[in-house]
C-alpha cells in the first residue's frame, strides 16, 4: 500500500471542489493543518488511501476541467457509501468548525465558512464594529 | 457540623444577579454592613482586572468550544450549585413522569422552558437586554380585563424606581420612540432622555419595517395598524447629552432615594476589567448568551460599585434554610453550605446573620428555600403562580437579502398587541423583530449546510445556496403574557434533593386556553405580516422540534421559553392573597424582603429585568428606611 497519496496539498485542492472555496480562502482560515489531522484521526489508513488515490485519479483524469471534476466527485465521491463518507465530512468540517457535534477547536469555530457564507461573522468574534449592523455587510472583492 | 458567623450584619443577601447587586450597591453606598452569599463559583466573583478578564475569556473560550451554544454554555454548571439548563427540557409523558433529566424535576404537562444562572452576576450574564418598560394598563389586568391581578402599586408609583433602573442598567434608547397602545412620550417624565441614544435599528429591521410600518392586518374582525419601534436595551451606546444624571443615592433627609443630578456627559459603563473597554456595542451578535466586550448590561457592573468597606462576600454558599424565632417570628439567621471546591461533596454549614435579610436568588430559588424553611407562606402562593413569555415563533424566507446573524438580538419591536381589549380574551403579546435568522428554533446556519450537504450538494453550488439563503432568513417572536395560575408552580419533595442535601425544583406547568388562544392569533397575525413581506413561511410545529407543543382547535404550536421566570412568591395589597407587601417585605416576617421577578402579580409584556430592578430600588429604600427608624 502507498501512503504518500495522503497528503494535505491534495486535501486542499480536493477541498476546494468540495466547499466551493479557493485555495486562498481556505488557507486563509489557518486550519489546514488542523482539519487535515482531524481526517487522519478519525478514519482508517485504507479508507485515506482509496480516498485520496481516487481523488488523485480525478484530478488526472479531468486535467483541470471543472464540470467534469464535479461530475465525478458527485458520482464518486459524495454518496454515503464511498469512503466512510469522507468527502461530505471535509464539507462539514470547513462549514462549521465541527466534528458531528464536537466542536473542534476554539479557532474551528471562528473559522467556520458558513459565517462567511452567510455574510456574517461568527456570534461572539470578528466583531464588525459599532452600528455595523445598520449597513449592508462589506464585501472584500475576492475575484 | 454548624458553626454560627461571629459578625453581625445590617443586611444579608442571598444571590448577586441584578436584584442583589442592586442591594448591595445601593446599601453599602448608603453606610449600611451588607454580607452578600453567593452560590456559584469564587472564580466569577473576581474583581481585580487581570482575575477578572482571565475567568471572562475563560467563559468565552467555553462558549466557543460548546456545540450547543445555549443561554448557560459558557458558564459552569456545578452540582453544588445547579443550573436550569434548557438542553435539558424533554417530553413528559406517561412513561417519564416526572422528566429528573436535569436540575428540575419537571412534573408538567409541559415542560417549564426556560433557565437561569446561579453565579456570580446571575442571568445578566446571559440575558439579552431588551429594557422595555411594563405599560400603565400592564398593573391592572383584573381591573380592565378581568385577568390575573392587579399589582399593589401603579405605573407612577414605580416611575422613579423606572429611572434609577434605567440609569443603573445604562439603557440606550429614544423615548420619543416608544409609541403603541397605552404607551407615549406621557409614560416617561418630561423631557426624560435615556442615558445613551437608540442602538441603529439593523439593515434586516429597515428592510422589514418598510412593508410592515402601518401595515393593516385583521384579526377576529377587528383592524389594527402595525407598527415598528426601536428597543430601549441595556447595551453601551453613543450618550446622550440632554441626560444628566449620574447615579441613585439615599438621601438620608429625605429618607428616600434619588438620581443625583450631573453637568458632566454620562459615561458609559465599561467592562469589570477595564473600565475603557465596551463602551460601544461592537456587533459581536453574541449578547445571550455572552457579550465578549461587556458592552451589554451585566450585574457585576453594579456589584462592583459597591463599598468594599462595608460589603463581605461569601462565595461557594448555598442558601439553604432560614431560622425564625418562634415567638416575634423574625428572621434569625440563614443557614448555607459552603463547599470546598467545584462539584464537591464536601461542605461546612453556617448561619449568616443580620438585622434585615433579602431573598434575591431567583424566582425559582427564593420560592424553594421559602418551601424548605417553611416560612412566608401563610397566604399558601409561595411557589405558586410561576409565569413566563410563552414565545411563539414564526420563521420565513424574505424575497430579498437582510443579512440577518448581525449586531444585537433583536434592535425592534412591534407593541400593537401590548395592550387592547381583546386581554380580555387571550394574552397580549410583544413582537420583537429578530436579527439571528433562524438560530433558535431549527438551529442555523449548522442544520442548512447539513441538510443542504446530506441532499448531495457541494462545491460552488453549495456555496451559491447557502448564500442565497442564509440572508434572507426571518424570525419573528410573539412573546405572550402568561396570566397566573396557582396551579402552574415550584414545589419540593424529599425524594429529589442535590448533592448538598438541597432540594431540587418540582415544577407543574401548563399553557391555558387563554395562552393558546393568542397563539393562534398570533399566527393570524404573523400570516398576515408574512404576506406583506413577501415571505415564503417555513415555521412547523411538531413535538420532535421542541416539547412544548399544544394544540388548539385543531392546529398544533409550539412555544418556547423566554428566560423571563417570574411570579412565585407575589406582591399584593393583602397578606391573604400575596406573599410580599408593595416594598418587597413579607407580610410575615418583618425583617425578610424578597427580591427578583419572583415578587410580580403579573407579567406584561416587557421584558421584566427593567421592572424587576425597579422594584429593587424600591425595596433597598425600604430597608434604609426600616434601618434607620
Amino acid at each position: 500500500m502507498n501512503n504518500h497519496v495522503v497528503s494535505s496539498n491534495t486535501f486542499l485542492t480536493i477541498s476546494t471542489y468540495l466547499t466551493g472555496y479557493s485555495e486562498v480562502e481556505l488557507l486563509g482560515t489557518g486550519m489546514l493543518e488542523t482539519y487535515f489531522n482531524v481526517f487522519l484521526e478519525k478514519f482508517s489508513p485504507e479508507t485515506l488511501h482509496y480516498f485520496f488515490a481516487e481523488v488523485d485519479e480525478i484530478l488526472l483524469e479531468s486535467a483541470g476541467d471543472e464540470d467534469q471534476i464535479n461530475a465525478a466527485i458527485a458520482a464518486r465521491l459524495i454518496p454515503d457509501s464511498a469512503y466512510d463518507g469522507i468527502a461530505k465530512n471535509i464539507i462539514l468540517v470547513w462549514y462549521t468548525g465541527n466534528w458531528g457535534s464536537d466542536v473542534i477547536s476554539t479557532q474551528s469555530y471562528q473559522q467556520g465558512l458558513m459565517w462567511d457564507t452567510a455574510e456574517a461573522h461568527p456570534p461572539g468574534a470578528k466583531q464588525p464594529g459599532y452600528g455595523s449592523w445598520a449597513n449592508l455587510p462589506i464585501r472584500i472583492p475576492t475575484k | 457540623m454548624e458553626k454560627k458567623t461571629k459578625e453581625e450584619f445590617d443586611v444579608v443577601i442571598v444571590g448577586s444577579g441584578i436584584a442583589g447587586s442592586v442591594l448591595a450597591k445601593t446599601l453599602t453606598n448608603a453606610g449600611k454592613n451588607v454580607l452578600l452569599l453567593e452560590a456559584g463559583l469564587q472564580a466569577g466573583m473576581a474583581f481585580d482586572p487581570e482575575a477578572a478578564y482571565k475567568n471572562y475569556q475563560y467563559y468565552i473560550d467555553t462558549f466557543y468550544k460548546a456545540s450547543a451554544k445555549v443561554p448557560n454554555s459558557p458558564y459552569p454548571n456545578i452540582k453544588d450549585a445547579q443550573s436550569i439548563d434548557v438542553l435539558d427540557i424533554e417530553p413528559i409523558t406517561q412513561t417519564n413522569s416526572p422528566s429528573t433529566k436535569g436540575y428540575l424535576v419537571q412534573a408538567g404537562p409541559l415542560p417549564f422552558g426556560s433557565d437561569c444562572l446561579r453565579g456570580p452576576g446571575g442571568t445578566t450574564l446571559h440575558w439579552l437586554g431588551s429594557t422595555p418598560r411594563m405599560l400603565p394598563n400592564d398593573f391592572q389586568m383584573q381591573t380592565l380585563y378581568g385577568q390575573g391581578v392587579d399589582w399593589p402599586i401603579t405605573y407612577d408609583e414605580l416611575m422613579p424606581y423606572y429611572e434609577m433602573a434605567e440609569n443603573e442598567i445604562g439603557v440606550s434608547g429614544n423615548v420619543e420612540d416608544q409609541v403603541g397602545p397605552d404607551m407615549s412620550i406621557e409614560n416617561y417624565g418630561e423631557g426624560y432622555v435615556f442615558p445613551m441614544k437608540e442602538i441603529p435599528q439593523s439593515y434586516l429591521d429597515q428592510v422589514c419595517i418598510e412593508k410592515t410600518q402601518n401595515l393593516k392586518v385583521k384579526l377576529y374582525g377587528k383592524e389594527y395598524t402595525i407598527t415598528c419601534i426601536s428597543t430601549p436595551q441595556g447595551r453601551n451606546s453613543i450618550p446622550n447629552p440632554a441626560y444628566k444624571f449620574a447615579g441613585t443615592y439615599w438621601n438620608k433627609k429625605a429618607q428616600k432615594l434619588e438620581l443625583a443630578k450631573n453637568n458632566e456627559e454620562y459615561e458609559p459603563v465599561g467592562a469589570i476589567w477595564d473600565q475603557n473597554t465596551g463602551h460601544r456595542c461592537e456587533g459581536n451578535a453574541s449578547c445571550v448568551p455572552i457579550c465578549p466586550v461587556q458592552a451589554k448590561y451585566n450585574a457585576l457592573k453594579t456589584l462592583r460599585k459597591s463599598d468594599p468597606k462595608r460589603l463581605k462576600i461569601i462565595t461557594q454558599a448555598v442558601a439553604s434554610k432560614i431560622y425564625t424565632d418562634e415567638i416575634t417570628n423574625a428572621i434569625t439567621g440563614i443557614e448555607y453550605k459552603k463547599y470546598k471546591y467545584e462539584n464537591s461533596t464536601v461542605y461546612d454549614t453556617a448561619i449568616a446573620r443580620g438585622k434585615i435579610y433579602v431573598l434575591a436568588a431567583s424566582a425559582i430559588e427564593n420560592a424553594k428555600i421559602l418551601l424548605t424553611s417553611g416560612i412566608a407562606n401563610s397566604s399558601d402562593q409561595v411557589g405558586r403562580n410561576l409565569m413566563d413569555h410563552l414565545v411563539m415563533l414564526t420563521w420565513g424566507l424574505l424575497p430579498e437579502k437582510a443579512y440577518p446573524y448581525r449586531g444585537p438580538g433583536s434592535t425592534t419591536n412591534i407593541p400593537t398587541f401590548r395592550d387592547g381589549e381583546f386581554r380580555k380574551e387571550h394574552a397580549a403579546w410583544i413582537s420583537p423583530i429578530d436579527n439571528w435568522g433562524w438560530s433558535w428554533p431549527v438551529f442555523s446556519p449548522g442544520s442548512d449546510v447539513s441538510s443542504a450537504v446530506s441532499s448531495g450538494m457541494f462545491g460552488k453550488k453549495l456555496r451559491s445556496h447557502l448564500n442565497d439563503v442564509l440572508p434572507r432568513q426571518l424570525l419573528l417572536h410573539f412573546e405572550c403574557e402568561q396570566t397566573p395560575d396557582p396551579n402552574n408552580r415550584v414545589t419540593i419533595d424529599p425524594q429529589y434533593k442535590d448533592q448538598l442535601d438541597n432540594y431540587r425544583p418540582v415544577i407543574h406547568y401548563n399553557a391555558s386556553e387563554y395562552m393558546k388562544k393568542s397563539f393562534e392569533a398570533a399566527k393570524k397575525v404573523s400570516d398576515q405580516i408574512f404576506a406583506a413581506n413577501g415571505v415564503e413561511d417555513y415555521t412547523a410545529y411538531s413535538v420532535a422540534n421542541d416539547p412544548d407543543y399544544v394544540t388548539y382547535k385543531g392546529q398544533g404550536y409550539n412555544f418556547w421559553g423566554a428566560g423571563h421566570i417570574v411570579g412565585t412568591h407575589r406582591m399584593g395589597s393583602s397578606k391573604e392573597d400575596s406573599v410580599v407587601d408593595k416594598n418587597q417585605r413579607t407580610w410575615d416576617h418583618e425583617n425578610l424582603y424578597l427580591v427578583g421577578c419572583g415578587n410580580m402579580p403579573t407579567l406584561g409584556t416587557s421584558n421584566p429585568t427593567l421592572t424587576m430592578t425597579a422594584l429593587s430600588f424600591k425595596a433597598a429604600e425600604a430597608i434604609l428606611k426600616q434601618l434607620e427608624n
